[in-house]
């Protein structure tokens, strides 16, 4: 590029009317290796603000976590209602069949006595059955003495 | 961390020191955070980002706590011609230094419009300001700058 181009657009620079293409402009005239010696002292300046433009954070940034769980709440409640109906399904189906080998023994034997008993009661009943005829005594000594 | 590298290099102009700039943006983020909900409803957040580092920058720099801030120097370019390396690097070190004697607001002018590429809508809406104010404080800074620069030149030929 003309050299009293760069002159103007210099100009304007200093003024502050140069837009952000014409600055570019000036940027890169001034990051080659010709640059005409009368104008060679301002190229330290741009070439200073290329170089700051390049530079970089080294560091991490760090951010608190919370929020992050805040924004998934609805997982948790979704998890604990699956835990929930797990829990109460493994409950509800042990309460029917799974038994274990001592409990079932226990139950036969519950039965077996219950069928015991039941037969005591039989006989026990067809014995009092039996002293009704007891009663035949007070009423016919109640026709006598009468 | 979309503008990290731009806080950060406008937070180092203003506080000079690497760690300062480095601390200043972790602040500036973690300010963001928290006003995560606010911030969604400002159209330019990068606009918002930046104004924050300023602030908190300038809000560092009057505080007691920042009295002593140390000036650490990057490393800069190489160039093919050693001397014109050592020239340019002189040259562009100088420039620098002249640029930490500036008034701040000038220095972040010329820091979001030579360095960043800011438009001049964009910048005064960052510095709550108008146009034709940042265009004076820009032409002002360059032009310091410049004098600051010719003065050291002439000085070396003498």
């Amino acid at each position: 590029m003309e050299s009293n181009k760069i002159e103007m657009l210099l100009d304007a620079y200093f003024e502050g009317t140069t837009t952000i293409q014409e600055e570019q402009q000036l940027r890169e005239y001034f990051s080659n290796e010709t640059v005409a010696p009368h104008l060679e002292s301002y190229a330290p300046m741009f070439q200073a603000f290329e170089q700051a433009h390049k530079e970089c954070s080294q560091q991490e940034i760090e951010l608190p976590k919370p929020l992050i769980a805040q924004r998934r709440w609805w997982l948790s409640i979704a998890a604990s209602a699956v835990i929930a109906i797990g829990v109460a399904g493994y409950v509800f189906t042990n309460a029917n069949q799974g038994l274990t080998q001592e409990e079932q023994e226990a139950l036969a034997a519950f039965e077996k006595t219950k069928a015991a008993l039941q037969q005591i009661s039989m006989n026990f009943n067809e014995g009092a059955e039996e002293l009704t005829y007891i009663d035949e005594f007070n009423t016919t000594t109640k026709k006598i003495l009468k | 961390m979309p503008y990290k590298d731009k806080l950060f290099r406008l937070a180092k102009r203003i506080l000079v020191s690497r760690d300062e700039a480095e601390d200043a943006v972790q602040e500036v983020y973690l300010k963001l955070w928290k006003g995560k909900q606010k911030i969604s409803k400002y159209d330019n957040p990068e606009a918002f980002a930046v104004t924050m580092t300023k602030n908190y920058c300038l809000d560092r720099l009057r505080s007691k706590q920042a009295g002593n801030l140390k000036i650490v120097h990057s490393n800069y370019e190489h160039s093919d011609n050693v001397e014109r390396k050592v020239e340019a690097r002189d040259g562009v070190n100088m420039v620098f230094e002249i640029m930490e004697t500036l008034p701040e607001t000038q220095r972040i002018v010329l820091q979001l419009r030579d360095v960043e590429q800011y438009e001049f809508a964009e910048i005064a809406k960052m510095l709550d300001s108008n146009e034709t104010a940042i265009r004076v404080n820009l032409s002002r800074a360059r032009k310091t700058v410049r004098e600051a620069l010719k003065k050291q030149y002439n000085y070396g030929i003498k």
